[in-house]
């Protein structure tokens, strides 16, 4: 039965080591491949510290498992051996994590400055449109063609709901408030994740690498419909964004007789 | 951390368990039923429940509507049940002796793959229900439950599953909408209390903003707009990303729910001015005989009602038929005014002026606070008494003060067209009355100013102020709209 134990306790850290091992390949981390810039490097530190951990994991559990079995194996008259108070050990266990955890602090910093801090943001990063979270759904505000977006409301504005497009292959920048309690802007594939905050407009930037539609899920308990905040980023070429948004201007504009003339066509 | 994905599907499997133990998990375990009105509870029991030859209000309603668990589909109602329109191809007997009907879609068309029933719609049975014993997708032949007595023969088209529709409509509706709207629709699900504005209640098949005239009906278009859309401003939130069939199921089922109550209300108001507990008491009191108001209630029944609930069914079809139709469709016949300096400011002084008088509800500067929301009204439903809230009221007895129109938040949406029928065909429901008889191009004008009040810099900014003889005129006395 001590052997038991002793194999107990060595089978679990090589169970860690195969699905450590397998993990990144059967993708089972993360709903897809990351989908933006920020995504890859989010997605990187992931691995660093998945690596970090499994290999303390592993190394901790298997001195486990070797001392149970020492203990095990042992004639039961002999002595044991008590290292407690050794003042060396003390300071390498004390000494060997912290630089662990300043290694981790200190390596993602940058990543954390370009996603977070406003004067990190990428220059040529545009601002598209205004998301607005409420209970529960996302609105959307788009500038007028040719327009910068603005805090303020502006006449010639394109209001939509539940749909973002944005353009691929170039850094943008949605202005992201809320019109009742807090939100989160979460969009899995996109690794992006910002919450929303009563009485703030806050930037956040992230580029989409590939062309396709990607989902905006609220990622904050925000009251009994938040399973239903579900919305579409529809990520398309900056040419089909900005057909998009000119027929999203028609709409807006529709005044009920062009499409009677548009019908007697057909 | 490592252990997670080794434990994961233990811990899940014991969770599922637990909450299918707790919560059950199909939705057959769900029954529901549909509340009957306050109306319908307010009349003498056998009006509600009918006499022993004579059906009330509650089986009338029942035998055409059913309840959620069996729903009804009335083919007099003009709502898409759903079901695959098929034809039959050739009628055999089987070995066991058993009638076996070929069934054929029309080209580009596929057979479903399941069918419980086949609804006749032509030839000798016409009308029937057919319980199917055996279906086979791939040659379209279905083995009848029973030999239906009349002929059937090739060329009788025919509906696989007749009301698949509805019934799909129901589970979408129960999922995502009956929280607040409740089940029968009544707008008073266990949600609803902790909503301001209320959600709405269906019975009454009003709806607040559509694109059709004054006296006419949503459209499915408008149904379709708000459930896509949402409306800002409202707890009602958009269901863009459901997809197209699902959103026609819910849309045809809130029809259904509509058409329901409204059929509902129609029967009781055939009833209620003699019948209802309070009519018949002081009837008694007056010194009738109760058995023979209860002989008379049954006469009633037998012919009067009976001929009615067919009328009042023709009427309630022909209603909502016409929302889809060209003729309710509200066209401008101007195409709008170019949004111009000049337009607005007519557009403002149309807006002050006394033939219109927007500025007596919405207020001089567009606030939402005309002198009207400082008034008591008064409740035309309890004899004019006065309300004990002062402000504007709607037809489900909810304070519904006029829009702040400073906000840019459009609740019918917010293109030109939206407006103008906004302002065209008034607001269903609430206080905000048609203008039809006004020219379109000023209708456009208003519109043109309408949408610019959100951002004056101060009031009328973007016009000239009212000449004195236009200056909004504060009245004496609080006039109260008729009620419908």
């Amino acid at each position: 039965m001590k052997k038991f134990w002793a194999l107990f306790f060595f089978f679990w850290p090589t169970v860690a080591i195969i699905s450590c091992l397998i993990a990144p390949s059967r993708g089972w981390w993360f709903p897809s491949a990351p989908m933006s810039r920020t995504g890859i490097q989010i997605d990187g530190l992931f691995y660093l510290i998945l690596i970090i951990v499994s290999i303390t994991f592993v190394g901790t559990q298997y001195a486990l498992g070797y001392a149970l079995w020492m203990g095990a194996t042992k004639d039961s008259a002999s002595r044991a051996h008590f290292s407690h108070g050794s003042h060396k050990l003390e300071i390498i266990w004390t000494i060997v994590p912290s630089f662990i955890l300043v290694f981790i602090s200190l390596s993602q910093l940058d990543v954390l400055a370009e996603i977070r801090v406003i004067s990190k943001f990428p220059e040529q990063a545009t601002k598209i449109a205004e998301v607005t979270a409420r209970q529960f759904e996302w609105r959307i505000r788009y500038p007028k063609p040719g327009e910068k977006l603005t805090t303020e409301e502006n006449p010639g504005d394109l209001y939509y709901v539940n749909e973002l497009h944005v353009p691929t292959g170039k850094p943008v920048i949605i202005n992201l408030r809320t019109q009742d309690v807090q939100h989160a802007f979460f969009s899995p594939q996109l690794r992006v994740k910002q919450d929303a905050v009563p009485g703030l407009v806050i930037p956040v930037w992230f580029d989409v690498l590939e062309v396709g539609n990607y989902d905006l899920v609220c990622a904050e308990l925000c009251g009994w419909g938040h399973y239903k905040m579900k919305a579409r980023i529809v990520a398309q070429s900056q040419s089909s964004v900005d057909k998009y948004l000119k027929e999203l201007e028609a709409e807006q504009n529709e005044d009920g007789t062009k499409s009677e003339a548009a019908k007697s066509d057909e | 951390m490592s252990l997670t994905p080794s434990l994961k599907p233990l811990a899940l499997a014991g969770l599922l368990s637990a909450v299918a133990a707790i919560g059950g998990c199909s939705d057959s375990a769900f029954e529901s039923s549909f509340a009957y009105s306050e109306g319908t509870l307010s009349l003498v029991r056998e009006a509600r429940e009918g006499t022993k030859a004579n059906p009330g209000v509650k089986k009338l309603l029942d035998d055409r509507f059913g309840d959620p668990q069996q729903l009804k589909a009335w083919e007099k109602m003009p709502i898409d049940f759903g079901g695959a329109l098929t034809s039959v191809a050739e009628v055999k007997q089987s070995e066991s002796g058993s009638q076996v009907v070929k069934l054929t879609v029309e080209e580009g068309q596929s057979l479903p793959a399941k069918a419980g029933t086949v609804h006749f719609m032509t030839g000798a049975c016409e009308g029937e229900t057919v319980q199917v014993a055996q279906w086979n997708a791939k040659t379209g032949e279905a083995t009848l439950a029973a030999i239906s007595g009349n002929e059937i023969a090739a060329g009788d088209s025919c509906v696989i599953d007749r009301g698949a529709g509805l019934s799909t409509g129901r589970m979408l509706y129960m999922r995502h909408c009956s929280h607040c709207h409740g089940t029968s629709g009544d707008g008073n699900g266990p949600t609803a209390r902790y909503m301001t504005p209320k959600p709405r209640d269906y019975r009454n098949g009003v709806f607040k903003f559509k694109s059709t005239n004054d006296m006419s009906k949503a459209s499915r278009d408008d149904l379709s707009r708000i459930v896509k859309y949402g409306i800002p401003g409202t707890y009602m939130p958009s269901f863009l990303l459901m997809k197209d069939d699902e959103h026609h199921a819910i849309i045809e089922y809130v029809r259904f729910l509509s058409m329901r109550g409204e059929y509902e209300r129609k029967l009781v108001a055939e009833l209620s001015s003699d019948y209802s507990q309070t009519a018949y008491e002081s009837r008694v009191e007056s010194g009738e005989k109760k058995a023979e108001i209860l002989q008379e209630l049954d006469e009633f029944l037998a012919e009067d009602l009976k001929e009615s609930a067919g009328s009042l069914g023709d009427d309630l079809a022909e209603t909502w038929t016409t929302a889809d139709t060209e003729e309710a469709a509200i066209v401008p016949s101007v195409p709008r005014e170019a949004n111009t300096p000049e337009s607005r400011r007519r557009g403002r002084e149309l807006y002050l002026s006394k033939t219109l008088n927007c500025a007596d509800c919405h207020g001089i500067d567009g606030a939402g606070n005309g002198p009207q929301t400082i008034a008591f009204e008064k409740n035309p439903a309890k004899g004019d008494e006065l309300y004990n809230e002062p402000g504007l009221h709607d037809i489900w007895d909810n304070l519904n003060q006029p829009r702040n129109l400073q906000l840019g938040m459009y609740r019918g949406g917010r293109r030109p067209i939206d407006l103008f029928s906004r302002i065209h065909a008034g607001i269903q429901g609430s206080r905000m009355p048609s203008f039809k008889n006004t020219p379109h191009e000023d209708i456009w004008h208003i519109v043109n100013y309408v949408l610019s009040i959100p951002f004056e810099t101060e009031p009328g900014a973007t016009g000239v102020a009212p000449s004195a003889a236009e200056a909004v005129a504060v009245p004496a006395a609080v006039t109260v709209p008729v009620a419908e």
